[in-house]
């Protein structure tokens, strides 16, 4: 998989997509969504969509797809190119979330969560294939939370599409099995080749499965903590082991909107209505208050 | 600056030297939104310098899994940025003892009033030096840009107000 | 240390930002000493203040200070907390001499000027002697008499008054054409009284510029400044509780609004409402729609009423979240 785009900007969102084969713009399709990644505190997290005509959905049948995780990767790379070579009935497309995009939108202001995230995405590549002029007629989702209101949700978006989503999708419906094949493929590859937006010195690449559990793992992020700045872009900032490693090894840093129930105000407050005028010191020019100006009274 | 002897008058001087005004090298600023309650190096040049992007509506980064927008802003005109540190006593002291007693530092100590405490500089004084000047600094927002409103800028015009309050006022 | 220093790497020292009148820098050809910061006398409060000296350039410069909540420095290599920003600018000293001649025309006689300005508290006070001029400077503010070619001075009142208008003056027209924004609490007319729309009037000028001079000048001055240029009786000058535009702007500045029983406290995206008594609230609008937890849907309804609208553009910065107020997370 040519993963050319994401290397050159790894900050953000990627989207990477295979031609549409002519078929599938004349044809009612089926169209499958997983995901890849979503888990681990490490690397990007891919959504996929794989699609073919329901006419042929035999013939993607008869390459043995299976999920993703059932498969070694050279098995799931072996039957990626398989369906490369297959490009004249069967299409793709996918999302690369990067462990930044995840972790800023995770730690957002206004908190946009992974499942939102995750929804919207996949929400978005239907649209893509239907933009691109795929007819899609069915939709078949696999989900780790509960399938029913994402069901609903995706109905009411696609009103003309049969929608499914269900629980292990990617084992029961070969569309989706190809769609998991696609989302692996990328984000082992990603992960594989991630370039670093940091100038690292001495960087250790065995950061094993990325998995929060998998002591490897754990070990690269303890190694890599850095006071200031935590971790490189690579790691998702959001995860609780990357946090509680932070909160122990790393400077404190506070934000505005996260304000750790410090008195101040309350303090000023009542100072500035109980004291008597007398008491109270002058303030300053409305003018310097605005700006945050004062009378510097000491280096 | 702390209280200049046990009394706690206010005595003490701290000394800019002026040549280090003009051998400060060109620093690097950027005002983030957030508080990092410490003073301490950090690799700023490999983890948050290469991850800036020119956005559409400005600069962009992130910086400890927050998304960050700024913007450039020039230290306005007439007025010159500088980053000062304190010296250390030891340092004040090589450098009084290797201080030529040449012609223009004797023609200094003339200019002054004689008696020994109206020396400029005294033990007890501190010296401060500029390490670095600038003259723009990027100042960030927490996922929105700093925009005309920040206070930072409209801080940034008090120099020519400044001026205006202060300028002589002409006479009878 | 020197060194590492000075090829801009990383520090553990505490460092300063400082803004300076660019021309200091070719004081440093003339003179290898004589510029430093003291401590001298705030001639509003009384109170200790820093100001920078410079003896080449025999000028006197006031120390202001840029202070925001939650901001530090990135400085080449380094972290520095609290992301002050430290401006020099050139003050009149005449409000530093004249808060010595004022205290020392207690005595009600002509005195020598090493007589008027000495301070136990501020020693350095001897450097304003060196400062050039001052004769000159001193006709603004006294009465002089000379015997035996040595000047004898005492506060004049009348002149003093003089002069200040004068300084309200070309402040004035400094404000004129800048872009400040000087009519009554105009922030905060933008939530109490939305009809009360002020454009910037001659009285608001001056009231304004009276305010940016009085923060040079004793209270007392303070007051007779006031008569003198015939602005309406200043409410600080009475022993009574905040004006409910203070306590607006107080409210204001950290990033709440109080309408009827409730208190609501903007932020980038959200507006929280607290309740603030027990009886029932019946708020006219609906603000907590505004405050929808997935930014999509926010966008999709988008359907902001005039209040919010005004909110949203509301300057953030320096806002206080009222989780620090009440000790509670909101979020």
């Amino acid at each position: 998989m040519d993963l050319g785009k994401l290397e050159t900007d790894n900050t953000g969102r990627c989207r990477l997509n295979s031609p549409v084969p002519s078929v599938c713009r004349k044809e009612p399709c089926v169209l499958g969504v997983d995901e890849a990644g979503r888990g681990p505190v490490l690397g990007p997290m891919v959504y996929a969509i794989c699609y073919c005509p329901l006419s042929r959905l035999a013939d993607l049948e008869a390459l043995k797809v299976a999920d993703s995780k059932t498969l070694t990767e050279s098995e799931r790379d072996r039957l990626f190119a398989k369906m490369e070579e297959d490009g004249d009935f069967v299409g793709w497309a996918l999302d690369v979330l990067s462990p930044n995009l995840i972790s800023t939108s995770m730690l957002g202001r206004v908190k946009y969560n992974l499942n939102s995230l995750s929804h919207d995405t996949a929400t978005g590549l239907v649209q893509f294939a239907m933009d691109q002029g795929v007819k899609v007629a069915q939709v078949f989702v696999d989900t780790v939370g509960l399938p029913e209101t994402y069901q609903e949700r995706l109905q009411q978006r696609f009103p003309s599409i049969e929608v499914t989503v269900k629980a292990k999708a990617d084992a029961l419906y070969p569309v989706v099995s190809a769609a998991s094949i696609c989302a692996k493929v990328a984000r082992d590859q990603a992960v594989k080749n991630w370039k670093f937006v940091e100038k690292l010195k001495d960087l250790d690449t065995d950061y094993g499965s990325g998995y929060p559990n998998d002591p490897k793992t754990k070990a690269w992020l303890r190694k890599h903590v850095e006071p200031v700045f935590g971790f490189p872009q690579f790691v998702r900032f959001s995860w609780r082991t990357a946090q509680s490693i932070l909160e122990k090894e790393a400077e404190d840093v506070m934000w505005e909107d996260l304000s750790t129930g410090d008195q101040e105000g309350l303090g000023r407050i009542t100072s500035y209505f109980r004291e008597s005028p007398r008491n109270r010191p002058r303030l300053s020019h409305r003018y310097f208050q605005e700006r945050g100006l004062e009378s510097a009274t000491s280096l | 600056m702390e209280s200049g002897d046990e009394e706690g008058v206010e005595k003490r001087r701290v000394h800019l030297r002026p040549d280090t005004l003009r051998s400060a090298t060109p620093a690097t600023l950027h005002l983030l939104p957030c508080d990092v309650p410490v003073n301490r190096p950090a690799p700023v040049g490999s983890f948050f310098t290469p991850a800036i992007r020119q956005g559409p509506e400005g600069l962009e980064v992130s910086f400890r899994g927050r998304s960050l927008r700024g913007e450039e802003v020039e230290v306005p005109p007439g007025l010159a940025g500088y980053v000062m540190v304190m010296e250390e006593k030891e340092e004040v002291l090589v450098r009084k003892q290797g201080f030529p007693q040449g012609s223009d530092n004797d023609e200094q100590q003339q200019e002054l009033l004689e008696p020994p405490e109206a020396a400029l500089e005294r033990d007890f004084d501190r010296v401060i030096r500029a390490s670095g000047s600038f003259s723009h600094f990027t100042v960030w927002g927490l996922e929105t840009a700093p925009g005309p409103d920040a206070k930072v800028r409209a801080a940034l015009t008090w120099p020519s107000l400044a001026a205006a309050i202060h300028a002589q006022v002409p006479g009878d | 240390m020197a060194d590492r220093l000075d090829y801009g790497e990383g520090t553990d020292a505490q460092q300063f930002v400082f803004l300076l009148p660019e021309y200091l820098k070719d004081t440093s050809k003339k003179m290898k000493t004589g510029l430093m910061f003291v401590k001298l006398v705030n001639p509003c409060s009384g109170e200790g203040a820093l100001y920078l000296f410079s003896m080449c350039l025999q000028q006197l410069f006031e120390i202001k200070l840029f202070k925001e909540k939650h901001h530090s420095w990135f400085i080449n290599q380094s972290v520095q907390s609290g992301g002050l920003l430290y401006f020099a600018t050139p003050i009149d000293p005449l409000f530093l001499l004249l808060h010595y001649l004022i205290k020392a025309d207690k005595e009600g006689k002509f005195q020598p000027l090493d007589q008027v300005v000495v301070d136990d508290m501020f020693p350095n006070c001897i450097l304003l002697l060196k400062l050039p001029e001052l004769e000159k400077l001193l006709q603004h503010v006294t009465e002089e008499k000379e015997i035996d070619k040595k000047k004898y001075y005492k506060y004049s009142r009348e002149k003093t008054l003089k002069w200040l208008g004068k300084k309200v003056n070309q402040t004035m027209a400094a404000l004129k054409t800048s872009n400040i924004n000087v009519g009554a609490r105009v922030q905060s007319n933008a939530f109490f009284s939305s009809h009360q729309i002020s454009s910037d009037k001659e009285e608001d000028y001056i009231c304004y510029a009276h305010g940016l001079i009085s923060d040079y000048i004793p209270k007392e001055l303070n007051d007779d400044l006031s008569k003198y240029l015939k602005l309406p009786e200043p409410s600080a000058s009475l022993p009574k509780p905040p004006s409910k535009v203070q306590i607006a702007h107080w409210f204001f500045l950290n990033g709440l609004m109080y309408q009827g029983n409730i208190l609501y406290h903007f932020t980038a995206l959200t507006l929280q409402k607290v309740k603030l008594s027990h009886e029932p609230i019946e708020a006219k609008e609906d603000y907590t729609k505004f405050n929808t937890k997935d930014l999509k849907t926010e966008k999709k309804n988008s359907k902001m009423t005039t209040a919010q609208k005004a909110l949203a553009k509301v300057d953030k910065t320096g806002m206080k979240s009222i989780d620090s107020f009440f000790g509670t997370k909101i979020f």
